[in-house]
């Protein structure tokens, strides 16, 4: 599928650009990695603050479970980046809420298609979704985490499904400006994918719908989270056939030849062929193994392993780890050009000095979330200098606890 | 004389029933297989006669082409919808606006002519699609006979020497208030894919199209009632 796009871009670019064109197209490329990597930062720090403003919020008024007082409140450690790459629009979104629920911190990656609106509804709403059905499971005391879990990520993709289809139908509801003005019929056609994360004090829960994924690292082997919902997948196929629906090659395996994926938010059209049920799974968490999840699109996926993300993000977090100044493991699979940018980064300072006490943890910290951005950032680089003809967008969160 | 679809002979009656279970709609469709036209004894330059007793009789003949050779398939599309034929011609007409109804569509260029017969205009498609952009030239405008014709020319797509007709006549049962809609289409079916494969790819897009058209319709419809009374 890669390799077709590949081949398609190629030959259009060849037929219609001179070299000016490709120049301002590189330029144009690097142009927006500066302002996304900018937009990184901002982003992170603006979910800080709104992280602090939730916790004052759950102080107040939040009850917490038994099974959370055992424990610290661990604070979140991740950073993400999403790029529009070589497609023409931005489709996709990324969500990051941390402290979304006393002790607990959500991560999510939606990429969208056809138009953007559903993935950006995604973004601003998953979350808010999750923590109303969590709350209305806080009360089943029967069901064990698992389980619970389970019927909270499928009602909440249920809502937010429902959700998707009625803000095309021009409710009351604020919706966001987008290209296709979000008229029936003719925006639905329109959905996105939906991994998310949540980041709890024994267990990491994991929904998914559709091809973006979530692989986890841990003891250094890279453990896929979520198994992408492609059309041919056989349980899939099986499915959609019992349904009534047909599945053909056309560019890859497609719902009626039209979408390559067999479950996504939206997409009204090709139900019931094409569902919103995520898949779900709750890993119980494993200190001293645990090293970190990344979440992404398959703009990344489709020309990156878990195997070779997972030594990305490795080297890099290990890298601010030992606070070494020589980046060059990390930069080293990215063609001189893109790597290039890496070098203006100011190295790291000296040994940090025990003395400092809490502002030396606050710094550690701070670090580490940079590491966590960098990798993302690396992550992207990667992908694009593979020539991904999608989006890429992901997340990278630390899943290390640190010593007291 | 009344419109009453009926099998086609050749057809598999399974065929229709699978394609309602598909997708629920008021959109039918049949088409032939490039083995049938085989079987048929088919020689080159006879006229196909897969869609006989679907295509309602009043627009039969412009529907009508040659059997489909060896690598070629064709199907047609029927719809219904609750609207005076003027206001779906209205829509129907508009070659350089292909959003006013279409899906699927991302924007619309025109590269040469101004709406009119010989008018070429590029499509882009939106993502998640097996297409990026679809070169396509109209080929007929009757403003008298409501047909109109499209031809592919070019493009980032799988469908070559794609040619399309579309009809709209006032329904028997309800002249002044509903419409039927037909489109019909010839395609080579692309290397890899079976002529099942290429119809049903074709007749998701195009049922898609003619249930986004009706609802268009019926809209502008309304409004004009209501601006009337």
């Amino acid at each position: 599928m890669a390799e077709i796009c590949c081949e398609v871009v190629a030959g259009s670019s060849s037929e219609g650009k001179g070299p000016e064109c490709d120049t301002g197209s590189r330029a144009a490329r690097r142009r927006r990695m500066e302002i996304r990597r900018l937009r990184v930062v901002a982003e992170r720090g603006a979910e800080e603050e709104t992280s602090g403003k939730r916790r004052r919020l759950d102080g107040g008024g939040g009850e917490a479970s038994t099974d959370e007082e055992d424990r610290e409140v661990e604070r979140a450690r991740y950073g993400f980046t999403s790029v529009c790459g070589r497609r023409r629009d931005m489709e996709d979104s990324v969500s990051a809420c941390p402290g979304f629920l006393p002790g607990h911190h959500f991560f999510g990656v939606f990429d969208g298609h056809g138009c953007s609106h559903v993935a950006t509804s995604c973004g601003q709403r998953m979350h808010e979704i999750v923590v109303d059905e969590a709350g209305a499971a806080a009360g089943s005391a029967g069901l064990d985490e698992e389980a619970r879990w389970r019927g909270v990520m499928e009602r909440s993709f249920a809502r937010m499904d429902a959700e998707a289809v009625a803000s095309s139908r021009g409710s009351v509801a604020p919706a966001p400006t987008c290209r296709c003005e979000m008229q029936l019929p003719k925006c639905d056609h329109v959905g996105s994918t939906a991994v998310v994360a949540v980041l709890g004090p024994r267990h990491v829960v994991v929904a998914n719908c559709g091809d973006s994924r979530a692989v986890l690292c841990r003891g250094g082997a890279a453990i896929p989270l979520s198994c992408d919902h492609k059309p041919d997948r056989p349980d899939e196929l099986e499915r959609i056939h019992a349904a009534g629906g047909r599945v053909i090659f056309w560019d890859g395996a497609r719902v009626f030849g039209m979408l390559a994926m067999s479950r996504a938010i939206g997409d009204s059209y090709l139900k019931p062929y094409v569902i919103c049920d995520p898949e779900v799974r709750v890993m119980e968490r494993k200190d001293g193994e645990d090293e970190f999840l990344i979440l992404a699109s398959d703009g990344l996926w489709d020309v990156v392993s878990n195997e070779v993300a997972c030594n990305v993000v490795r080297a890099c977090l290990r890298s601010s780890g030992r606070r070494e100044r020589n980046r060059s493991s990390p930069t080293s699979n990215l063609s001189p050009r893109q790597s290039s940018s890496s070098g203006d980064e100011a190295p790291n300072d000296g040994a940090p000095s025990a003395a400092a006490g809490s502002e030396s943890d606050e710094e550690s910290a701070a670090e580490e979330d940079k590491a966590c951005a960098e990798a993302a950032v690396l992550l992207t680089k990667l992908a694009l200098a593979r020539q991904t003809s999608d989006n890429v967008s992901v997340v990278v969160v630390n899943l290390r606890r640190r010593k007291l | 004389m009344p419109c009453i679809p009926a099998s086609s002979p050749g057809i598999p009656h399974q065929h229709q029933h699978q394609h309602h279970r598909a997708l629920a709609g008021v959109g039918m469709a049949v088409g032939c297989a490039a083995e049938a036209a085989v079987a048929a004894a088919g020689v080159a330059g006879t006229r196909c006669g897969a869609h006989d007793g679907e295509v309602p009789m009043e627009v039969a003949r412009h529907h009508e082409h040659a059997e489909p050779g060896s690598g070629r398939c064709c199907s047609a599309v029927v719809q219904h919808v609750a609207a005076p034929a003027a206001a779906v011609w209205s829509v129907v007409r508009r070659f350089d606006q292909p959003q006013a109804y279409k899906r699927f569509v991302r924007s619309c260029a025109l590269l040469a002519g101004d709406g009119g017969v010989g008018t070429l205009r590029e499509v882009r498609v939106v993502s998640g699609l097996p297409a990026a952009s679809s070169r396509e030239r109209l080929e007929i405008l009757d403003d008298e006979s409501h047909v109109l014709s499209f031809r592919v020319v070019g493009g980032e797509h799988r469908l070559k020497n794609y040619l399309s007709v579309t009809t709209v006549h006032p329904s028997p049962s309800a002249p002044t208030a509903a419409t039927v809609v037909v489109e019909s289409y010839v395609v080579d079916v692309p290397p890899g894919n079976t002529p099942e494969d290429t119809r049903v790819f074709v007749d998701t897009i195009v049922k898609c199209n003619l249930q986004s058209l009706a609802k268009t319709a019926e809209k502008l419809a309304a409004g004009a009632r209501a601006a009337g009374s």
